[in-house]
């Protein structure tokens, strides 16, 4: 049966909010291992004290953990190796202490010209690229050996996004990297674009994906452009909307190798009223997990 | 492409999004008659709202790192949050992303402040 996960934000009144569903209600947890680290005054990343708190949840829970990052930058060109070693150097230890099932990363470049952006942002869909990725991927290895990547958003893009699955499909061919299918992503990126979520879904090397992301998100705010015009956010800060659902209930099928399906919320977006909706949105995804 | 013309492009997207007006770098930039032509089809292919919008977005995430790595800065911009994010605006645009973490951020911030107040 497809697990069921959630992601764990370093925000103690949200994880204080949601510390019954937390215990109860996931199978397994999805942590941001940079979330859990600060610098150390040699450099190097320590722990800090919500890596502490999510491996005593981990011991009291005795239920798994996966990662999840962002800023590893895995389409950087040139990547600095010395900050390469230093984030590898510490996910080596997370992933002894936490014993991490799998590995993923955001696709897309954060770091460019050595100048941390945050955001992911998109690479060209070339050999040059695929080569860059698969790097990245090879070296996330040496730290855990399942490793991933995720669809994620672009607001701009160089290319045209429906050919981004034949992408993924020519980067993910090496042994155990995989797909982590975020299915918000998907209906953000088809809205954005102007095209229907299931026309980049059915194009995606499926028999890859490990582990599908639900979640929701909202419109940007009409002052940004001068146009009025708004673009979907990946923003993760609102209920998953019946069209994500409705993928998820049509993907999951497809999807032979899938080992997980995870509910992301961002920190400080629930209220108290919301913590029911959440546990029921959990509840949603095991129903149409046990249905695969 | 070849892996000169990517970091090339990685530049230049880097220039881009840390740039008071996005969509005008994006036009200086194709006027360099240097640039690798496939530099310049993906240049001249970005839809220019989204690129604005990936821009806010790109000071928007450092603000927050800035936030979280800074409680004095936290509280200056509950005090005044119109003339921090005045300041915070200047820094973006003067000192160039080279912080992987918020206490860092917070470092390079108050550093610049200091030379700031220092002029």
């Amino acid at each position: 049966m497809t697990a069921i996960g959630f992601t764990l934000q370093p925000h103690l009144p949200t994880l204080e909010l949601l510390a019954g569903l937390i215990e109860e209600e996931p199978d397994y947890y999805e942590v941001t291992p940079e979330t859990l680290w600060r610098p150390g005054r040699d450099g190097a990343f320590e722990a800090n004290g919500f890596h502490q708190r999510f491996l005593a949840l981990r011991a009291h829970t005795g239920k798994p953990f996966v990662a999840h990052g962002v800023g590893f930058s895995v389409g950087s060109a040139r990547p600095d190796s010395a900050r390469r070693e230093r984030w590898l150097g510490r996910m080596r230890e997370d992933a002894r202490a936490f014993e991490f099932g799998w590995y993923t990363e955001h696709h897309g470049v954060t770091v460019l010209d050595g100048r941390e952006l945050i955001l992911p942002l998109p690479v060209a869909m070339n050999d040059a690229s695929v080569a860059t990725v698969r790097a990245s991927l090879a070296c996330m290895q040496t730290c855990v050996p399942d490793v991933g990547l995720e669809n994620s958003v672009f607001y701009f893009h160089l290319g045209e996004p429906l050919d981004e699955p034949a992408f993924f499909a020519r980067v993910l061919d090496a042994p155990r990297t995989h797909l982590l299918l975020d299915l918000h992503n998907v209906y953000t990126t088809a809205l954005n674009a102007g095209f229907e979520p299931w026309e980049y879904v059915q194009r995606l090397p499926l028999a890859r994906v490990i582990e599908i992301h639900v979640s929701g998100g909202r419109d940007s705010d009409p002052r940004w452009l001068a146009s009025g015009a708004t673009r979907r956010l990946d923003s993760h800060d609102d209920s998953v909307p019946e069209t994500v659902w409705h993928l998820l209930e049509r993907v999951l099928p497809l999807c032979a190798n899938v080992r997980g399906v995870t509910l992301e919320r961002m920190e400080g977006t629930v209220e108290p009223d919301d913590v029911a909706l959440v546990r029921e949105e959990l509840r949603r995804a095991r129903r149409i997990a046990e249905k695969r | 492409m070849s892996d000169s013309q990517a970091i090339e492009l990685e530049r230049l997207l880097a220039d881009v999004l840390t740039d008071a007006d996005p969509a005008q770098a994006v036009e200086r930039a194709l006027t360099d008659p240097n640039i690798a032509e496939e530099t310049r089809a993906a240049l001249e292919s970005i839809d220019l709202d989204g690129l604005r919008v990936s821009a806010l977005l790109v000071a928007k995430l450092r603000f927050e790192r800035l936030l979280q790595g800074s409680a004095r800065a936290g509280e200056r911009f509950e005090t005044d949050p119109r003339g921090f994010s005045a300041e915070f605006k200047r820094y973006h645009l003067e000192v160039p992303p080279r912080s992987s973490t918020p206490s860092e951020e917070a470092r390079s911030f108050d550093f610049w402040r200091k030379a700031e107040q220092a002029n």
